[in-house]
């Protein structure tokens, strides 16, 4: 079911069901017929809901849980505290992962590198972000967000769809879904991956599934070697020229076909294989960084895009400026459970320019006014020692978002002494989906969409808009 | 504007199409006689039930309006003005009218005449439909036609002429057995009668394939087991046994008894134990830190609503934390379906690799060898004399002897099955939380409304196959809607009821209701015979129309819910792919077997981890199998497969979409597969198809649309190859190196001629047409 029929359904209980004869219901139904429509859909968009003041978000996605308690939320008590044993009060009744055979003799682990202040904000960054402490003025930095899932695969598809249950939309299939695309050229909704510096933990496409929206929405995995986009490539021993006779005579010769036919799938078909064309010159054109200066290169940390994270980073700004609207930035790394002091280090290494970099450089491109740009991974890190490292965390944790109305330079939400409970202006992860489907004009209760006898939406029946980042 | 039934948010969009809009009027849209279950309930079901319905926790002021008792306390029946609902939906003080202006649930005037008028009439209470008895309306052999022929006079409608016969040979080709005909086999149709050629597909080994699809997406059958790692499960067996059951026409009833409950008849086959398997093809995690509670109470709540989604086409899974908002399920109707399930051996967290309990199954091939290494090793052993020295030579041959037992023992195929022990306790958990055990234990029972089971004499608890019989009993009205409404969709392209997830309040409600209780009956009468209901579909006089849309109905019926012509839509994923290698003669035909690999974009596991994964795509005869045979990674599904909608199957899909997306058009353009059946098909035009242009292209015409081609695709196609043929004469050696695609050997004795028609067959492969059902 598409967007048109969508549109069909609201009326058709009333008009279609028996009355059919009438002239009204004649009318409406051809002019609300789907096929009339067309059902390619590229720009269709539903209506705003609210001023938008954010266009597009890249979402800087550190997978396996990067410690808060390393990062971004400074926790000297914790400190004094390490070694000792960590207070039942704050444990008791609460989930644990690894740890579950060591639950009876839980030990404060303290901030395993030291943290600084930085920019006119002053805020507390650990010294294992300097890049990162650059733009420390630029970030709102969020203390206190909250999830359901404490394992790495439920927990990203909690974070990504708003769910536990695997199978329902992801959040930039929502937004391509409620906001349509800026780009005829590329998809809506563009994934792009990277590792190092930690232990790679998988992830499932899962996470960027439409889940029951149209397939039109799914998210598009650009790959660092071979075709960046599946299939992109024509066969080998066919030049460009021979390819796109081939295109173009398949045009045509659906369209002969259709004349018999009589079919609106082949109007939507042949339009997609004029996508498809453009994508074989705008893929290539887009992922050859040579019309970029040393000096932008220089800033992320990249030479070409060979897949590194600061090299998507690039390829983010990039495809936000040709219109692509939801750009997800993974990173995987952050499953520090052992050798958390080294391993902080190494992973930060891979990430910190490159995500410094992008707001930088969005700022310095005016760009950054209506792009979102958001750093967080699917949970923090408990305050207690797994050995040399932390457990999965989910009561409590950091992240930071920047441009796109957020406001910038400001902390939100603290955590308690120990970093373990969220306790003052909590962010939930429904909260944080309603603010940034908020920020792109669209009340989260509003975007829905009927499957199984439901209006589905991304908040499902929760989330509350955070009105302190905004 | 406010006489619209339109959501106000969505009007502006309306409004830059539609101008016309606003001069239709209302008076269209109320019927002479209003009906509650057809008119009113879904206002109330979408509106009202949320505050006033079947969930006790969230009702509001004590009413409920989802029985007769409660609507009857606010409606007084001819008087819609002292009816208390009838106020308060049409107050206007913030206070008193419903619903509150704080949900965004709004009613439109429409509604409000409709409820009015229904009072009006006396304001008669229905049960919902879908859980009452199907009634008999006729005793017509094939009453399809008659209701659907009732239906269209009633509309003023005329059905569609037939389809043209080449056109149905084509069109139950695709539907029966999901294989496009050949040239050969539409000569032979054509001379056959429509239900000569109908028991004629039914009567093939693919048929079951072809039925097995849907099957597969309901059960959320694959080969990897979802959760994190996404390791190797292997339930190929599963797969065989549904394909199996279908070609060999067993009885739903058993289908269905064999699955929930295989393992718990008395002496159970190595088939039965197969189906069992069925209980174990939910998401498993064997990730570090998973706590084994919280995984059993994921995999019994996925059972709950993948069981109650496959044979009761309920979304009982939305009462997991609250009572159902739409439909008369409670909270603890699901855990009391939940521990029906609850004797299942399992684990909340595996390891290595492993699904205990699992059953070893042994190929003939594996059976005789074990027999006769058997009989050789005390043999070989009784040929070792007494002391002889370690290095007697028998010694050897007794250890290669040994070996290869132990060779051929661990390469037999093990799958998991059912298989029960002491029940599990199970609780109902307040909000789904697996963490509280404050929760009233349960024990297994149907629904609460939809009646009760008695237990057996002597016996303590209900078992999986209680549950089982009394799916398939007369007094379950669900079970066998459920099914016809999801096989009317196959050969109708959409249900009776549209929706086939859910024939609940929030259901649609269905535009035959007549005809879909009584292919209901049918099928229960007839035994629940599987090819009959199917024959009672594809011979009807309905099925034979053009599926051709004519203007008429484009504007009445846009989604062909009178079923006033055929349905036309795109083959699912697997007939995709199964197309292109039929036409190009790669397909292997073989039924059954171990998954294969296709050809697959390299690195696409790259993101997989524990093991790492290395694609390696299948060599030979299993590289062309059907699409039903392809290795199902459910976190990252083959992307042909996902492109064209095929669900992950990580939960139970009742229905895919489907799209029309870029992504598909470079499946077809690129994907090795496609672009190896193109030049292997290429290769067959040569030596099949005559010797000049036009007999060459009218022969391939023929086998990959069932059609000649006209005069404007002709000289279109003249124009490409005249092209491509200077192209590749320019450059022989491109023209080689583009037969290079793909793994089978090439035999081209004119390489130019050979890659000239390679890119005429992609062009034809690349044809909606090639890849829809019309």
């Amino acid at each position: 079911m598409d967007y048109q029929r969508f549109l069909l359904d609201q009326t058709r209980r009333h008009f279609l069901k028996r009355n059919t004869k009438g002239i009204g219901t004649l009318a409406l139904a051809s002019l609300l017929n789907q096929n009339s429509l067309g059902s390619e859909g590229a720009r269709n968009a539903l209506p705003i809901h609210i001023p938008a003041k954010c266009k597009r978000v890249i979402w800087l996605y550190m997978a396996g849980g990067p410690s808060h308690l390393e990062s971004f939320d400074y926790k000297p008590k914790l400190a004094e505290m390490n070694g000792k044993p960590m207070p039942k009060s704050i444990t008791e009744g609460q989930q644990i992962a690894q740890l579950q055979s060591q639950a009876n003799q839980l030990k404060c682990f303290g901030p395993q590198h030291n943290f600084s202040r930085h920019g006119k904000s002053g805020q507390m960054i650990s010294d294992v972000f300097p890049k990162i402490g650059e733009i420390a003025d630029d970030i709102c930095v969020v203390k206190s967000l909250n999830t359901e899932q404490i394992n790495h695969d439920p927990a990203h598809t909690f974070m990504n769809t708003g769910s536990i249950i695997p199978g329902r939309p992801s959040m930039g299939s929502w937004l391509t879904y409620g906001l349509g695309s800026e780009t005829e050229n590329l998809p809506g909704f563009v994934v792009l991956t990277s590792a190092g510096g930690g232990q790679g933990q998988p992830i499932a496409a899962r996470q960027w599934n439409n889940g029951f929206l149209p397939g039109r929405f799914q998210g598009v995995e650009f790959q660092s070697s071979g075709d960046p986009v599946h299939y992109i490539s024509r066969p080998k021993g066919l030049s460009d020229a021979g390819q796109e006779d081939v295109i173009r005579a398949s045009q045509r010769m659906n369209a002969l076909g259709d004349e018999a036919l009589d079919d609106p799938e082949i109007a939507t078909k042949i339009n997609q294989y004029e996508m498809a064309f453009r994508m074989q010159t705008s893929v290539p054109e887009l992922v050859d960084f040579s019309d970029e200066p040393k000096h932008i290169l220089d800033m992320y940390g990249t030479e070409g895009a060979d897949g590194s994270f600061a090299a998507n980073c690039l390829m983010a700004r990039r495809m936000a400026e040709r219109g692509v609207r939801f750009i997800q930035c993974y990173h995987r790394g952050w499953d520090h459970h052992g050798g958390l002091k080294k391993g902080m280090e190494q992973t930060a290494k891979f990430v910190d320019q490159g995500s410094a970099a992008l707001v930088k450089d969005l700022k310095q491109r005016g760009m950054l006014e209506d792009t979102m740009v958001i750093w967080a991974g699917e949970f923090g890190r408990t305050p207690m020692a797994q050995g040399s490292g932390r457990d999965h965390h989910i009561k409590g944790f950091s992240g930071w978002l920047a441009g796109g109305g957020i406001k910038p330079g400001i902390s939100y939400g603290e955590t308690d002494d120990f970093g373990y409970h969220a306790v003052k202006d909590i962010v939930h992860v429904h909260d944080l989906h309603a603010t940034i489907l908020h920020q792109l004009g669209i009340d989260h209760k509003k975007l829905t969409y009927r499957f199984q006898g439901r209006d589905f939406r991304l908040t499902d029946v929760h989330g509350k808009l955070v009105k302190g980042i905004i | 504007m406010k006489h619209l039934s339109i959501k106000p948010s969505i009007l502006p969009v309306i409004c830059r199409f539609i101008p016309a809009l606003f001069a239709i009027s209302l008076a269209h849209a109320v019927p002479e006689k209003v009906t509650f279950n057809e008119d009113i309930r879904p206002i109330l079901s979408d509106k009202c039930f949320a505050c006033h319905g079947f969930d006790k926790n969230a009702r509001e002021a004590e009413l409920r309006l989802d029985t007769a008792e409660g609507a009857a306390s606010v409606i007084k029946p001819g008087d819609p003005d002292k009816s208390e609902l009838f106020q308060h939906i049409t107050a206007h003080d913030p206070d008193e009218i419903m619903p509150p202006p704080e949900t965004i649930k709004k009613l439109t005037d429409a509604d409000r005449n409709l409820i009015r008028k229904w009072i009006e009439q006396g304001a008669e209470y229905e049960s919902h439909w879908a859980y009452l008895k199907p009634v008999r309306h006729s005793s017509d052999k094939n009453a399809i036609d008659h209701f659907i022929t009732k239906e269209l006079k009633e509309q003023d409608l005329r059905a569609s002429p037939p389809a043209k016969k080449w056109r149905l040979v084509r069109r139950l080709y695709q539907d029966l057995i999901g294989l496009p005909p050949t040239t050969q086999e539409m000569e032979e149709g054509l001379k056959m009668e429509h239900a000569q050629l109908v028991d004629h597909l039914l009567a093939s080994p693919h048929y079951g394939e072809k039925m097995a699809i849907p099957w597969l997406d309901l059960v959320r059958y694959a080969d990897s087991v979802g959760y994190h790692g996404d390791q190797l499960v292997t339930v190929s067996p599963y797969r065989d046994y549904v394909i199996n059951s279908f070609n060999a026409n067993k009885s739903f009833e058993e289908f269905t008894r064999e699955q929930i409950a295989g393992d718990l008849l008395p002496n159970p086959t190595e088939e039965q134990l197969i189906a069992s398997g069925y209980n174990r093809l939910n998401m498993t995690s064997e990730e570090g830190g998973a706590q084994a509670k919280e995984y059993l109470a994921k995999y019994a709540g996925d059972r709950v609503r993948t069981t109650s989604s496959v044979w009761l086409g309920s979304t009982l899974g939305c009462a997991e934390c609250h009572d159902h908002k739409f439909d008369p399920y409670l909270t603890k109707d699901f855990y009391t379906m939940a521990a029906f399930f609850a004797d299942l051996e399992e684990k909340g967290v595996y390891s290595a690799r492993a699904r205990p309990p699992q059953i070893v199954l042994y190929t003939d091939e594996e059976k005789a060898r074990i027999a006769e290494l058997d009989k050789a090793i005390p043999e070989s052993k009784a040929r070792i004399p007494k002391d002889a020295p370690k290095e007697h030579p028998e010694r050897a041959v007794l250890k290669e002897l040994e070996d290869e037992k132990k060779k051929v023992h661990g390469a037999a195929l093990s799958m998991v099955i059912s298989k029960a022990v002491k029940p599990r306790t199970v609780r109902v958990l307040a909000r789904g939380n697996w963490m509280d055990d404050s929760g009233e234990i349960v024990l297994p029972a149907i629904p609460e409304f939809l009646g009760k089971i008695n237990l057996p004499e002597g016996k303590e608890r209900l078992t999986r196959l209680d549950l089982a019989n009394w799916i398939t009993s007369p007094e379950n009205p669900l079970t066998a809607r459920t099914f016809a409404n999801r096989l009317w969709k196959q050969f109708y392209g959409s249900g009776i009821s549209g929706n086939l997830d859910d024939l609940g309040n929030q259901g649609d409600w269905p535009m035959h209701p007549e005809l879909l209780d009584w292919l209901a009956l049918e099928f229960v009468e007839s035994g629940w015979d599987i090819k009959k209901l199917v024959r009672t579909m594809v011979n009807s006089e309905t099925y034979k129309q053009s599926s051709h849309p004519r203007s008429e109905l484009r504007e009445v019926d846009p989604y062909n819910q009178f079923f006033a012509r055929q349905a036309r839509f795109r083959l699912d994923a697997e007939l995709v792919r199964d197309s292109a290698l039929s036409i190009s003669d790669l397909l292997v035909r073989d039924v059954g077997g171990r998954s294969v690999r296709p050809y697959q974009p390299e690195k696409y596991y790259q993101h997989l981890n524990f093991p790492r994964r290395n694609y390696q795509a299948s060599k030979g005869n299993d590289q062309y199998r059907r699409g039903v045979y392809t290795h199902w990674q459910r976190t990252f599904l083959h992307p042909m497969m996902k492109s064209f909608d095929a669900p992950s199957r990580e939960e139970c899909a009742a229905d895919r979409p489907s799209s029309n997306t870029p992504l598909q058009a470079l499946v077809l353009l690129n994907d090795p597969t496609f672009l190896e059946a193109a030049r292997v098909f290429s290769e067959r035009i040569l030596a099949e198809g005559g010797e000049d242009f036009q007999s060459r292209l009218t022969w391939a015409f023929q086998e990959t649309v069932s059609r000649k081609p006209n005069e404007n695709e002709s000289s279109e196609m003249k124009i490409l190859y005249e092209k491509q043929r200077a192209r590749f004469e320019k450059d022989p050696a491109a023209a080689a190196e583009y037969l290079k695609n793909g793994d089978s050997p090439v035999s081209a004795k004119d390489p130019i001629e050979s890659a000239t028609w390679m890119s005429l067959s992609r062009v034809l492969f690349n044809l909606h047409e090639m890849i829809a059902r019309y």
